[in-house]
């Protein structure tokens, strides 16, 4: 945490306590420790760092330049590590992809230290430079992690929320077909833009069409499922049988399962919609057979055709091995309600 | 799964009495009215069926609905006009972007962050686009706009399926097979 507040202070204000050339001693032993093993991970934190450092504070131009030259030589004297660390700084600065600061690494290394003690405490030159340097880089560790996370509160904010809409394009790109190849967050919102219109305009297309058919819009939407249920509904059904949610042949609904599920399945609920229909279903088979009072249903089909359907249906619901809930005795449901004639 | 077949059903059920109230106002309707009947009823069930009405799009397509039914014909003019404005906006854009193609090649430099800012561009250019395409887009945030945009997919796709079941059904009714 004290890391990660002398970063930011650095990087912010470049204003440095005593406390925190303490802290950067204290690290430092931790540091050679475990130098030889992490070496990499560090150079990688290092890296963006002075990458930033290099970017935030370019501005202190001229002073010590001497300095500096006498920091790297001594620094090159001390550990033949930091040679290497060099070249693999580099090397993975450019691997990441962030050649910008790769170059200004290379071209301003002098003013890059230089920055670095600008930003120190003068006081704490005394401390051997080339470990001063080293010691920088386990603080800088916690920049690369927290790099997006800056310590304020807007910033975390932003985070926040930023976080909370890139989840959320998640689900849009699961909800919207063909997303899921794109990438970019151009892409997907084109992908998206061309999926609300698209169905923006099958709603208009389809409601032409719906008074394009109905050319008096007096049709009576009893008739109309109950016509439906023969043919389109019939392979809606087997295509969405695994869904249990379109056959709810549940108890409060028995009277009215053999038509219920079929209605369920256009999405009406038959008690309130009210379907007027006399419903009688001796079980007298394994497949129950269904006699609906023909009295409704004469103009458009003879009660046998009904049946035959219906059986058709109800025997691709025990394979389906839904209809668990017929009853196994005859009843007579009745469900009077009122006559829903759709007038328009 | 199951919330979306109560959605239909729900849909259902309120698009068929707002078209019954809607009818018994006005009869003998030409295809367009009768259309327009249909659309309007439809977006109307639609919005106001949910759980929560608390999003957006919802009460905008509630107060667009109501207004598109006293003068529809401004609503047509209006957005013959959004289009006309779409165009607009993406001849000067593109102009823009040939510019700045001239550009890219002088300072290679600058490059890097003007790629950043054309995407980001790029990015504002179709969240204003999509702002456009739902209703009451102009009061919403990033944040809420993609919120809002999953949910009015969700109900635009289940208002698609019920009116593809009806216009089947209907089709049927007149020409049986």
């Amino acid at each position: 945490m004290l890391h990660c507040l002398n970063t930011s202070g650095n990087l912010v204000g470049g204003i440095i306590s005593d406390m925190t050339v303490l802290e950067r001693q204290r690290a430092r032993k931790k540091f050679q420790h475990e130098h030889e093993q992490d070496q990499q991970f560090f150079m990688v934190g290092c890296d963006s760092a002075l990458g930033e450092v290099v970017a935030n504070s370019m501005k202190p131009g001229d002073l010590g330049f001497e300095n500096v030259e006498e920091t790297v030589k001594k620094r090159k004297a001390d550990h033949k590590v930091d040679m290497k660390s060099k070249d693999k700084r580099i090397k993975v600065s450019v691997e990441e992809g962030e050649s910008k600061i790769t170059e200004q690494i290379k071209g301003n290394k002098n003013t890059k230290l230089k920055n670095r003690e600008n930003c120190d405490d003068v006081g704490s030159k005394e401390n051997s430079k080339g470990s001063e340097i080293q010691n920088h880089k386990p603080d800088y560790i916690h920049v690369r992690a927290r790099r997006g996370q800056a310590t304020d509160s807007h910033s975390l904010a932003e985070r926040v929320r930023r976080e909370k809409i890139s989840e959320r394009m998640k689900y849009l790109q699961d909800l919207v077909p063909g997303c899921n190849k794109i990438a970019g967050k151009a892409g997907m919102l084109d992908e998206i833009i061309n999926y609300v219109q698209s169905l923006q305009r099958q709603v208009e297309f389809l409601s032409m069409k719906l008074a394009a058919v109905n050319p008096r819009l007096d049709f009576n939407i009893d008739e109309l499922f109950a016509k439906e249920v023969f043919t389109q509904n019939f392979q809606m059904m087997q295509s969405e049988m695994s869904n249990p949610a379109y056959l709810q042949f549940n108890s409060a609904q028995q009277q009215v399962s053999c038509c219920g599920g079929l209605i369920n399945n256009m999405g009406i609920l038959p008690p309130e919609i009210g379907v007027r229909r006399n419903i009688n279903a001796p079980a007298s088979a394994s497949l129950p057979e269904i006699f609906l009072d023909p009295s409704c249903f004469t103009h458009i089909l003879p009660s046998s055709t009904w049946e035959g359907d219906f059986q058709n249906l109800h025997s691709v619901d025990f394979d389906q091995g839904r209809s668990t809930s017929f009853p196994s005795q005859p009843f007579t449901g009745m469900i009077e309600a009122s006559n829903l004639k759709m007038e328009m | 799964m199951r919330n979306l077949s109560l959605l239909k059903q729900e849909f259902l059920r309120k698009w068929i009495k707002d078209l019954k109230k809607y009818n018994s106002q006005k009869k003998n309707m030409n295809l367009f009215e009768r259309k327009k009947a249909i659309k309007l009823s439809a977006d109307l069930a639609m919005a106001s069926t949910s759980k929560d009405k608390t999003t957006l799009w919802r009460k905008a397509l509630i107060a667009n609905t109501s207004t598109s039914i006293d003068e529809q014909d401004i609503s047509t003019t209006s957005s013959s006009h959004k289009k006309v404005i779409r165009k607009n906006s993406t001849n000067s854009y593109s102009l823009y972007r040939k510019r700045k193609i001239g550009r890219r090649k002088i300072n290679r430099a600058k490059e890097r962050v003007e790629a950043s800012f054309i995407a980001t561009r790029l990015v504002k250019k179709r969240t204003r686009r999509l702002k456009s395409l739902l209703p009451g887009g102009k009061f919403m945030d990033d944040a809420c706009l993609v919120d809002e945009t999953l949910d009015y997919i969700e109900s635009l796709k289940a208002q698609v399926e019920v009116m593809r079941c009806l216009v089947t059904a209907s089709e049927l009714f007149i020409n049986p097979p």
